[in-house]
This record gives structure tokens, sequence and C-alpha cells, in this order.
């Protein structure tokens, strides 16, 4: 959308800036946030004390962040420096293997923190915060499984709070179109896929997907293809699948693959054709919903895509979201998948517990809900304050989610998780078959056993 | 002397004609980034770059502002928007209310819109919408057209990146990361590669096969050990492990096997006796190395200086790693990529952000040229 | 900000002033301790010879020192870990080197790296020597080679996006935005996605490398071509020499030292190859290379032990270029 649009929806009443803008970060004691969270802070005296962190967060989080935290600063005194770097996981990697950490590192995917802690490299976290997450997240117990990794000695500790989720489990679509063409949103799997062959029939092509990233190619296919596996298999199948309990090249897994492959391997339901699906770059992907006439229809995604749509998109109105259905033969409820960042102690200080216990206040939460691109799993926020309806509606989902599984590929090791599942996605949709890429999965697992 | 008199008409034109070629297909890729650095950010992504030379046509969507901004006139109420930016030359070719009727209508007349409204949309973008009875709608309906744009430029992403917070600091700690980095290693660079070259000590031939060699060592490979020898040190001595000390350090000694093997060609290819008569005059090899070899490797040493200066002022990882990421230590590619931001899409920050990063290793690339004197060695072979 | 500034400028001068001072400081001592003290002539030339036999190890010894600490303990410690598994724990013998050796990605790796090994350094240097030599003489070579210059300048953030803009593939029925695909469409065919392509995509990774290293061979030659004497050009000329005579007969002999360096640094620069395969494809489609194998082992499947592998052999490949050095160095002392 052209700058001329910014005029014009700038002037709609609904202040509904679109979700990737960053608006004025609530000044003290305003608003409805839960400011009050803040006094058991200013009794603590931390001055001196300088805590350093590194993510993987820039701009705008990283600001975001920061302004977070400033309210932290001003009522303990301490003082917190966080970075952010494009290259996270190797800098984390240098500075923890070379003894130089920060003193907490965000991490955006837990395997990660799992390959660390069982390197004694992370610091294991105060019991009290486990229980907080226990006590105040919804499914509080799967929050702390998350974080829960073996040390060198193979003893179990509690090494994080995650904060900032994202939900994956959505289709994008563009609800004008949809009228204009008179589609309707579908409620089962069996639904969508008559959807799609209508559109087809229509001479319309249904969806976008695109897996490029960059280093990362191949991620998104993992996502589809773990919410696949949900839709088709038992949340315990799921669990053993990302333990490695089952093989990769388990007949079930490949099933789910070949699912994947139903949607991204039809040359009639890609926008671009299958040869565009490796290439083209899942910031670009959506776009191809907003044009004129669209190209395609629908986009299975996670909640963060909407920073990449056109500037001045109006979530809610001018795109929205379904949820990606499950099957109706099948009775496996509606499970949801996520994911989410977990941030993490490195090297220990007097200030670093209490920062942990800060973001688990429902005010930290809310300050980052009200700037949208933001969504947690704390019980006692007030959901009020999330920054539009649609991102209350997301974060309604994660609360009431009743089959919630965290994101596969995150969750398993760096090798796989970051390197062979995402690169076997990609042979995937240049045409070798699931089951090869499956086997080779499976024998990238072996060798690091 | 000039060769230039002697060359022929012909010859002069086929040298011409070669380099212009060579030069239009080299400078083609970085024409379609400075291009990009001045288009819009959306334009970015959807069409070529060379298309934003040209008028070129576009399919696009507008939707209409809410039941608020109507007007009561004359004859019943108006809602009026203008769809281009003021002082845009853009012209609308036709429109339509569906995505696929957008060459139903062509703009200037007043066309039925829906069942009790008309809308008239004008060829430079105003769009006037009529109904004899008060517009009630919360949302408003879209408007599908196709639009001419001709060039049109802007030097908003400059404005961007040059503006953002902590580019000036940035700027000058690269500099303070740079300079002495390029400076110091060029030095001991220098007095390594006269010693294999004319000096005569045991190991000789076996140091310069060793510095070959180091030249492929990965720079990943050396950053943990190194690492952890300066946090050992740091802890012992009680001085951080990572500085600008540290960062200055480690770009010494990733650099010193090039400048060496490099320094120590050129200067190995100086007139062997020049050197010899200043010896036997009674020269110790230090007065030799600073009056003599220093002046006539000058075009050696200015083309590393070019070399190591670039490297070190576009480098990311090894400052990352040795300087540390606290705040007030951020370089510019840091600064950059930062502002690049988390998803990556800031293209337009980038496009600008690279050509804004250029300026300086030019402007050292364009002093350093005079250094690259010929005719160095002019009446010094002969009896000197 | 003019702290900053302030801090910068001291920094800069206790650097660049500590080391100067380095090596005047001890140049001097030597010369003032073992210089003509009056002694007599058999005990001054057994103190000649002492000094100049300590001075080399004052030129050289800084640089030993850089190089040991950094790169030559990193190559020590890279070797013991090629033989200890992927936590550095355990001493698992040669069974990095047996993986690597029946590993797909491994051998692709080295195959490509063969590849880019005769096509890189040949066409940058024959460029860089062609520019160089051009632009020699007239009058707007400046700017030409600024601009040959520029793809060195620009840093390789800027570089990647520069060829996504090139090689950029949308569907058919969309607009190409990469400059190939475009010229493709316009001729009339179908635009294709074109790093993806096997065993073609590893020459279009070879382009930008030639495209930015060609600017490295024509600075390093240019002053070298500046370096011929103009007496023995002149007097060529005077003998009715053409001008390929010249380029070929004089200037390139004269030269061919440089040449041999220049091809040497960028061969060896190619073998390190990283960020453009890890920026453009990270190694998919058939395009991975050894050092981007090494980034991946280390990086991102957390293996020290295969990772150094890599990086072992990485380096023992550069052998043959060494050796080929050392003895053309020692020839041309003879």
């Amino acid at each position: 959308m052209k700058t001329w649009q910014k005029t014009s929806v700038a002037l709609a009443i609904t202040a509904a800036v679109s979700s990737a803008a960053f608006s004025e970060m609530p000044k003290m004691g305003s608003g409805d946030f839960n400011w009050a969270n803040l006094d058991k802070f200013k009794s603590m005296d931390l001055s001196g004390e300088t805590v350093t962190i590194t993510g993987a967060w820039l701009a705008p989080e990283d600001d975001i962040f920061r302004s977070i935290l400033s309210h932290f600063e001003a009522a303990t005194g301490a003082k917190i420096q966080y970075t952010g770097s494009d290259s996270f996981e190797q800098q984390i990697l240098i500075d923890t293997s070379a003894g130089t950490p920060p003193n907490m590192a965000v991490f955006p995917q837990p395997g990660l923190a799992k390959d660390l802690a069982s390197r004694d490299l992370l610091t294991p976290v105060s019991n009290n915060i486990k229980n907080a997450v226990l006590n105040d997240y919804a499914a509080g117990q799967s929050w702390v499984d998350l974080a829960t990794y073996k040390n060198k000695a193979g003893q179990e500790n509690f090494y994080g709070v995650f904060y900032r989720v994202d939900l994956k489990s959505l289709v994008w679509y563009s609800p004008d179109n949809f009228a204009d063409y008179g589609y309707d949103v579908p409620e089962s799997m069996e639904e969508l896929m008559a959807l799609s062959d209508e559109m087809v029939a229509d001479g319309k092509t249904p969806w976008c997907i695109g897996l490029g990233s960059g280093a990362a190619t191949g991620w998104p296919a993992t996502d589809w293809v773990e919410d696949m596996m949900l839709r088709t298999q038992s949340p315990a199948v799921y669990d053993q699948w990302v333990a490695n309990d089952i093989p990769f090249n388990d007949p079930r897994v490949v099933s789910a693959i070949e699912a994947f492959g139903e949607f991204a391997k039809n040359p009639k339901y890609v926008s671009g054709g299958v040869s565009a699906v490796g290439t083209t770059d899942f910031r670009d992907s959506p776009k191809d919903l907003f044009s004129v006439p669209a190209k395609c229809f629908m986009h299975r995604q996670a909640s963060f895509i909407p920073a990449f749509f056109p500037e001045g998109t109006v979530i809610g109105e001018d795109a929205d979201f379904f949820y990606f259905p499950a099957y109706e033969s099948k009775d496996l409820g509606k499970p949801v998948l996520g994911a989410g960042t977990v941030v993490t102690v490195t090297k220990e200080n007097k200030a670093t517990n209490a920062v942990l216990e800060y973001l688990m206040t429902p005010l930290a939460n809310e300050l980052w809900m009200s700037q949208g691109g933001f969504l947690t799993a704390h019980s006692g926020v007030d959901t009020s304050l999330y920054q539009s309806d649609s991102l209350r509606r997301q974060g309604e989902i994660l609360l009431n989610a009743t089959t919630f599984r965290f994101d596969g590929s995150d969750l398993m090791p760096g090798a796989i998780g970051a390197g062979s599942f995402w690169t076997g996605m990609v042979d995937y949709v240049s045409g070798i078959s699931a089951k090869t890429v499956a086997d080779e999965i499976q024998e990238s697992w072996d060798e690091i056993k | 002397m000039s060769l230039g008199t002697s060359q022929t008409k012909t010859s002069l034109f086929i040298k011409h004609a070669i380099v212009i070629l060579l030069v239009t297909i080299w400078t083609l890729p970085t024409l379609g980034l400075l291009v990009s650095s001045v288009r819009d950010k959306d334009q970015l992504t959807t069409s070529g770059w060379w298309t934003a030379l040209t008028t070129n046509s576009q399919t696009e969507v507008f939707r209409l502002p809410t039941a608020e901004e109507q007007v009561a006139v004359a004859d019943g109420y108006e809602i009026r928007s203008q769809l281009f930016e003021p002082g845009a030359k853009s012209r609308i070719t036709n429109w339509g209310v569906r995505a696929d009727g957008l060459t139903d209508n062509q703009p200037g007349r007043a066309v039925p819109f829906d069942d009790s409204s008309t809308l008239a949309l004008a060829p430079d973008g105003t769009a006037v919408w009529h109904s004899k009875e008060k517009f009630t709608h919360t949302r408003g309906p879209r408007l599908f057209f196709g639009a001419d744009y001709p060039p049109q430029f802007s030097l908003d992403n400059y404005r961007e990146v040059l503006a953002s917070e902590g580019v000036g600091r940035a700027f000058i700690n690269t500099l303070t990361v740079a300079l002495p980095a390029t400076f110091v290693p060029i030095l001991i660079a220098a007095f390594a590669a006269y010693a294999l070259a004319w000096m005569d000590f045991k190991g000789r031939f076996f140091f310069l096969a060793m510095i070959i060699g180091l030249i492929v060592v990965p720079l990943q490979m050396s950053l943990i050990p190194v690492l952890k020898l300066f946090a050992l040190i740091g802890s012992t001595l009680d001085v951080p492990s990572k500085s600008y000390v540290t960062v200055w350090l480690a770009h010494t000694g990733f650099g010193l096997p090039l400048a060496i093997y490099l320094l120590r060609n050129y200067m190995a290819s100086l007139p062997r006796d020049i050197i010899e008569s200043a010896y036997m005059d009674g020269a110790t090899h230090f007065q030799i190395f600073v009056k003599m070899i220093l002046p006539l490797s000058m075009p050696a040493l200015a083309s590393f200086a070019i070399f190591q200066f670039l490297w070190t002022w576009n480098d990311l990882l090894v400052a990352a790693v040795f300087l540390g990421q606290g705040e007030g230590k951020t370089v510019m590619t840091q600064q950059l990529i930062e502002l690049l931001g988390s998803r990556g899409d800031n293209w337009e920050i980038l496009t600008s952000g690279a050509f804004i990063s250029i300026a300086i290793p030019v402007v050292v690339f364009l002093s350093l040229q005079k250094y690259f004197v010929r005719g160095l060695l002019a009446g010094s072979v002969k009896g000197g | 900000m003019l702290q900053q500034i302030l801090f910068a400028f001291t920094a800069i001068f206790f650097a660049i002033g500590g080391s100067i001072l380095f090596y005047v400081g001890s140049n001097l001592l030597i010369d003032k301790l073992l210089g003509d003290n009056g002694a007599p002539p058999e005990k001054q030339y057994r103190r000649d010879k002492l000094r100049e036999q300590i001075r080399p190890w004052i030129f050289i010894g800084p640089a030993l020192l850089f190089l040991s600490v950094f790169l030559v303990y990193p190559v020590f410690k890279s070797l013991q870990l090629s033989f200890w598994d992927r936590e550095g724990e355990n001493f698992v013998g040669l069974a990095n080197y047996i993986w690597a050796f029946g590993n797909a990605g491994f051998l692709t790796s080295v195959l490509n790296n063969l590849m880019w090994l005769l096509f890189v350094p040949t066409m940058a240097t024959i460029f860089g020597l062609t520019i160089a030599y051009m632009t020699d003489r007239i009058w707007w070579g400046q700017i030409a080679r600024t601009l040959i210059f520029l793809p060195m300048a620009i840093s390789f953030v800027g570089a990647s996006i520069i060829w996504k803009f090139v090689y950029d593939f949308r569907g058919p029925d969309s607009e190409q935005i990469g400059l190939v695909n475009a010229i493709i469409v316009w001729f009339g065919g179908e635009p294709r996605a074109l790093i993806s392509i096997l065993f073609w995509n590893n020459f279009l990774l070879m382009v930008i490398l030639v495209w930015i290293q060609t600017g490295f061979a024509m600075v390093i030659l240019g002053a070298a071509i500046r370096g011929v004497p103009e007496d023995t050009l002149e007097a060529s000329m005077m003998e009715g020499a053409s001008q390929t005579q010249i380029f070929f007969k004089i200037v390139i002999p004269q030269i061919w030292p440089t040449i041999v360096v220049v091809w040497t640094t960028i061969t060896i620069l190619v073998l390190k190859v990283f960020d453009i395969v890890y920026a453009m494809t990270n190694g998919q489609w058939g395009s991975q290379v050894l050092a981007n194998l090494m980034y991946n082992e280390m990086f991102r499947n957390g293996n020290s032990g295969t990772a150094s592998t890599v990086a072992v052999i990485l380096m023992l490949a550069v052998m043959p270029i060494m050796i080929y050095n050392i003895r053309s160095a020692r020839n041309s002392e003879q």
C-alpha cells in the first residue's frame, strides 16, 4: 500500500496501528498496566550491579525490551545492557566456550540452550522462579518442562523463563478477497482442502508458501510438518518424534511430510509454482496475499508474520487469520503449535534472578503486549491490553489450548533442528521423495548420538 | 616520456572500448543497489530496479475512507480522497470495484459505484464519492486501479540511516578500530618482510613457508582458542578481556600473513645493488630500512594499507568477538545490522547503509593513489 | 561525543606511537650496547657479528609473536581437536577423518572448492591485469579503477544484496526483480530459480568472487606495472616494438613475480571462501564448500571435532602452493 493510504488509515477512528509499528512506550503510571508489580523491586537495592544480556532481537524489539527493563533499572538501581546480534547462535557459543559470556542470554531456540546446559555453560535458575512459572503460566508444567535440561553430570535442572511466545497454527488471509469471491473460512482440514480445490477451479491460486531465509532456508516447512504431525498423530507420538524415540523415518512421520507435500508440491496450489517454494523468501511470500490481483489467498504462518505485510495493513480488516484446522475425521481435538524465546542465565550475579522475576510479572508482559508482536502464556495478564483485537484472540487461543506443543525443530539438537531438518525440507520441495529425505535426517541424527 | 604519444589511434580506441566494456559489466550490479537505495521500500521488493528509471504501470488497491469523512454538499453527501501523494505525477489509467474488473472504468466521469452512490476518479488521483443519502459504513470499500508512475526518487532511506541513533558514535568507533588496526600490522609486517627479504638468519625459508601457510588459516577456528587466552590473561591481570586493545591485537594477528607475504615479495624485487652499496658504505640494516626501503616500498605499503583498512572497516565478526558489544562500542557494520532489524526486511536501510559505509574506503583508496607513482626506481639502478 | 573523539585520538596515538617506539627504541638500544666503543678489532668484529645476528630477530620478532598467538596456536589446537570428539572431551583417533571421507557433503565440498580454484584465481588475475594495464595511461584511468575497486569496498553485507537483486527469482507469472531472470524473460525464456540449479549455481557464485577480487588484483598489479623502469620501456619503443610486444615481452616478464603472488593470494583466499556461499545458498543445492561446511559443523552441529578436521584438511590443501612459492623464492635468490 502506498503512503497515501497511511493518511487515510490514520484518519480512521480506531487508532489501530499496524502491529509492526512501534508506538510510544507507556510512561510510568499511565494506562491500566499493573504498575504495582514494581513495588517489590523498589525495595531491592541492586545499585552498582550491571547485567549484560544478549539475544537475537534487533530493531525494533531491542528498543522495546530496553524500555521495559528501564523500569526495573529505575526501581532497583541496577544497570542493564542489552545487545542484539544477527548471528546470535554463533556469538553465544563463542562467548560461552571461551569464558567471556554475558550475564543472561535470550535463546530463540531452546534446543541450543539445552546443548549449552549439557556442557555446564548455563546456570540453573532458582526454585522460586520455577514455581512462579508453574503457577502463573497457562499449562505451566509444559513451560517448566521445556526449560528443564540435563547438565553435564546428567542431573536435570531448570534453566529459564519463556518470555515472548509465538503462535504457529494460523492461516492468514485477506477477508476482502474471500468476500469478493464468496469463500468461507474453513473449520476443518477437509473443508480447507475443498476450499483450495474450489479456488483452483475458479482459476485462482490458493496458497503462498516460501521457505527462503538465507542461511536458515527451510524452517517454514518444518512448521508445516509439525502442524501436520499434530493433526495426524497423538501428542504422545509427537513427543516421541521430537525426542527421536521413534525414528525420523517412521512411516507416520513420512506421511506427515507427504501431507505437507499435498500443499507445497501441488503445482496448482502454490503461487509461483513448486520451484518458487524453496527459493521465495518467507518475508516476501505473504505479500502475494495483497497484490492486485491477488496472487494467492492463504498463507500458513506464525503470529509474527504481520510485521512483513505491506505497510499500512490493518490486522483484523485488511488481513486476518483463522486457526489452521484439524481433521474432522480424526479425533485429535484442536492442537496448537507454538514457540518462544527462553531467557537464561549464563553468568550469575546478584541481579540476574531479580531480572527473571521481573520478566515474570504481568507488568513486563503487558508493556510489550501493548506494542504488538508479542504474545504471552502468563495467565495473570490483563488481555484487554493487547494492542489489537486480533492479538487478543491469538493470546486467548494460547491460554485456552488443550493440546499445546512447542515447535519440534526448535527442541531438536542444533544439528537436526537448525540443520538437516531444514535442508531436508528444501530437498523435499526440490523433488526428492519424503522417504529419502526422512532417511537422511535420521542418518544425521544417528551421527550425533 | 609517455607511451601515449606512440599509441596509434586504433589501439587507443580499442583500449577505451575494452575498459568501457569491463567497467560497465562491473558497475551494473552496483548500479542496481544505488538505484534501489533511492526507491520506496515496498517498491524495492516488487519490481526490478531498472523499472524505477522509466515510467511503469502498476495495479494497486485503495481503501476509501469511513463514513466519518463525509461532508454535506448541495445534493447529498460527498467523501473526497486523494490516492496519490501531493506532488506525485502519477496518472490513473483505469479502475474498477473488483480486482478482476480493473478495466471496467476510465478515469474522469462519475460512474455508479454501488446501489446508491457514484464515484468519479480523476486521472490525477482525486476521488469524489457522492451519495444522495448519508454514508453509514464503518469500513470503506476498496477501489482497484491501474496507474502509471513516472520515476520518483527520494533520499529518505539515507536520511533514516544518517539520523539513526548512535550512527555518529559508531562511525568514530569504527575509525578507532580501523586506524591502528591498519597502521600497526603494516609496521610490523614491513619490518618482518625486510628481514625475510634482505637479512640473513637461520630459519628464513622456514618462516617464509610458515607465513604463506598461515594465510589460509580460517578465522573461525582461531576465535575460541584466542578468546580463551585473552579471558585467561584478563582474569590474571584483572583487565577486561575485550577492549579496543584486544581488537587491535586480533586484527594485527589476522592481517599479518598476507601483509608480510605481499610486502616481502615487493621488497625482494628491489635492486640488490643499491642495498649492497649502502651496506658497504657502513649503513646498518635499520638505517637502510628506514631511509631507503620504506620510501621505495610506498606503492606496496599503500596497496596493503587500502586492503587492511577496508577489511577492518567492513569487519563485523572480529569486532563482535574481540571488542565485545557493549553500549558505545558498536561499529558501523553492527549499527547497520541492527537497523536492518530482527526480521531482516528493512532492505532500504541496507541499500543506503551500504553506500554510506562505502564512502570512507573509497576516500582512502583515492587518497592513497598518490603513492602509486611510477618510476621510483628510475635512475636509481644506474650507479645510484 | 567530544569525549568519544578525544578518547579515540588518544587511543590511536598511543597504539601507533607505541609500536613505532618499540622498533626505533630496540634498534637504537642494540646499536648503543653493541656499537663501536673503541674496543680492539677482533672484539669489535665479534660485537658487530652478534649485533647483526640479533637484529633480524628484532625485525621479525613481533611478527612471529603475533603469528604464534593468533594463528599458530589455533592451528595446533585445531589439529588436536580433530582427533577428539564433538565436545573435545575424549580422544577418538582418526574417527573424524574417516567420517569426512565418507561424508557426501564433504566430498561435494572438495569437488566444488577445486572448481572454484580453477576458475576464480585465473579469471580475477587476468581481468585485474587487463584493467591495470589498460587504465594505466588513459585520461579517465583513475575513475575506471575506482569503479572496478568498488566491489571490494562494499561491505559483504552490501554485496550479498546486490547479487540477490541479480539472481532473484519470482514465479513465472510474476514480475522478475532479478536482472538475469529479467533478461531471460525479455528474450522470451522462462525464468529459473538460478541459485538452485545444480552444478551451474557454483559458477554463479564464483562470478561474485571474481567480481570482488579483480579489484584486489588490479591494485597490486597496477603498482607493479608502475614499477617497471621507464628506461626499459623507452628503449624498446625506440627499437620499434609494438604495443602487444611490449606488453607480453617486457611488462609481463618484469612483473611476473607479482602476478604469481596475486594468483597465489587469490587461490588461498578462494580456499577460504565462506561468506558468499553462506549468504547466498548456505551450501544447499550442491554448492557446499569446505569453509562453510566447517562453520556448520562448528556452530550448527556444535561438533568441534569434525569442524577442526575440515579446517585441518583445508590447511593441508595449501601445501602445494607453499612449496611452489618457496621454490621460486629460493631460485630467485640463487
